[in-house]
C-alpha cells in the first residue's frame, strides 16, 4: 500500500485531483470520454462493415482507420493512468475496476488479431479473406468494447455493485 | 426556466429513478454507448469529408448515419430521465447548469449544421465524390463544425458535474 501512498501523494496525482485549473481532473475526465467514443465509435463501424453492412466499402480501406483507433486507445491509457494515479486507492480496490481493464485488454488483442488476419495478410488486397473468422472477431470486438464500458461505468457506483453482485 | 424545471418535475420520474437504484448507472450505461454511436458514425464520415480514410466512399459512409441517429435518441432518452428524474436538486439543477447549457447550446448547432448538410445540396454533392476523391471546401466546414460540435458535447457533458470549475476558469 505504501507504494499507492507515493503515487497517489506525488505532485502530478495531487495536481489532477485538486487543481481547480480546468485542463486537471475534468479535461482529462472529459478525454477519456474521447477517446471511448473514438475507438468504440470507429470499431462498431469496422465490425458492422466485416459482419457485411455497407458492401460498398471495399474492406482493405478500413485498415486506414486503425491509426485513429490507436490514437483513441492512446489518448484513453495516457489519461486512465493519469485519472488512476489520482484514485490509486478507490480503484485498485475495486474488483469491477479490474474487470473493465481485462475486458479492454480483451479487445486490444481482438483488434490485434483481427488488424494482422484479416487485414494485413497478403491476400486481403482481394474483398475480404476469411469471412467466417471475421465475423467472430466483428462480434468478439463488440461484446468486449461493450463489456468494458458497462465494468468502466459501474467502476464509479462500488456501492451499487456490492448490493447488486454481494461483493 | 423555472417554467420548464417544473414541467420536467411533474413527469414525477425523481421518484423512480430514486426508488430504483439501478436506473441512474443503467442509463449512464446507455448515455455512453449512445456516445459512442455518435462519434462513430456521424464523426467518421466527417472526418472522411476531411480526407482520412480515402478509398471508403462517403455515400456508402452516410448509410451507417441512422445508427448515430439511434444513438441520439437514446441520449435524448436517457438525458432525459437524468434531467427530468434527478433525484437531488431537480430539473433546475441542469437548466441552471452553464456546461449543460452550453452542451444543449452545442447539440442545437450540430442540428442546424446537419440541415445546412442536407437542404444545401451539400450533402448531394459529397455523395458523387469518388471513393478516393476530395470533398468540395464547403463539405469539409459542415464536417469540422460537426467534429468540433460533437467533441464539444462531450466536454461539456463531463463538465455539467464539475460546473464549479468552469464557472472558476471563467472568472463568474
Amino acid at each position: 500500500m505504501s507504494l499507492i501512498n507515493t503515487i497517489e501523494n506525488s505532485a502530478y496525482a495531487t495536481w489532477v485531483r485538486e487543481s481547480p485549473s480546468i485542463l486537471a481532473y475534468t479535461t482529462i475526465l472529459s478525454l477519456h470520454a474521447m477517446g471511448l467514443a473514438i475507438i468504440v465509435g470507429i470499431n462498431t463501424v469496422v465490425a458492422l462493415r466485416l459482419l457485411g453492412y455497407g458492401q460498398g466499402i471495399p474492406v482493405p480501406a478500413l485498415r486506414k482507420l486503425f491509426p485513429w483507433m490507436y490514437v483513441g486507445f492512446t489518448v484513453n491509457a495516457l489519461s486512465g493512468l493519469s485519472l488512476l494515479a489520482a484514485n490509486a486507492h478507490n480503484d485498485l480496490t475495486n474488483w469491477m475496476f479490474y474487470s473493465k481493464l481485462f475486458f479492454i485488454a480483451c479487445a486490444m488483442v481482438n483488434l490485434e488479431l483481427t488488424r494482422i488476419q484479416v487485414f494485413d495478410k497478403p491476400a486481403a488486397s482481394g474483398v475480404l479473406v476469411a469471412p467466417a473468422r471475421a465475423h467472430t472477431f466483428a462480434i468478439m470486438s463488440m461484446l468486449f468494447w461493450s463489456l468494458a464500458i458497462v465494468a468502466g461505468r459501474l467502476t464509479e457506483y462500488p456501492n451499487f455493485v456490492q448490493a447488486w453482485f454481494g461483493f | 426556466m423555472h417554467a420548464l424545471a417544473n414541467l420536467l418535475a411533474a413527469t414525477h420520474l425523481d421518484g423512480f429513478v430514486s426508488t430504483h437504484d439501478w436506473v441512474w448507472p443503467v442509463c449512464e450505461i446507455v448515455h455512453f454507448f449512445g456516445m459512442a454511436l455518435i462519434i462513430g458514425c456521424v464523426g467518421l464520415v466527417d472526418i472522411r469529408i476531411l480526407g482520412v480514410g480515402k478509398g471508403i466512399p462517403i455515400s456508402v459512409l452516410e448509410r451507417f448515419v441512422p445508427l448515430g441517429v439511434f444513438g441520439f435518441v437514446l441520449n435524448i432518452t436517457t438525458g432525459f430521465i437524468f434531467v427530468a428524474g434527478n433525484p437531488i436538486g431537480g430539473p433546475l439543477d441542469y437548466l441552471a447548469n452553464l456546461a449543460f447549457q452550453i452542451k444543449m447550446s452545442l447539440i442545437a448547432i450540430a442540428g442546424v449544421n446537419l440541415l445546412v448538410f442536407y437542404v444545401a445540396g451539400i450533402a448531394r454533392a459529397a455523395d458523387s465524390v469518388a471513393p478516393d476523391g476530395e470533398a468540395a471546401m464547403s463539405a469539409k466546414v459542415i464536417a469540422a463544425v460537426s467534429l468540433l460540435c460533437w467533441f464539444g458535447v462531450i466536454f461539456f457533458g463531463r463538465m455539467i458535474m464539475y460546473n464549479d470549475t468552469l464557472l472558476y476558469t471563467l472568472g463568474l
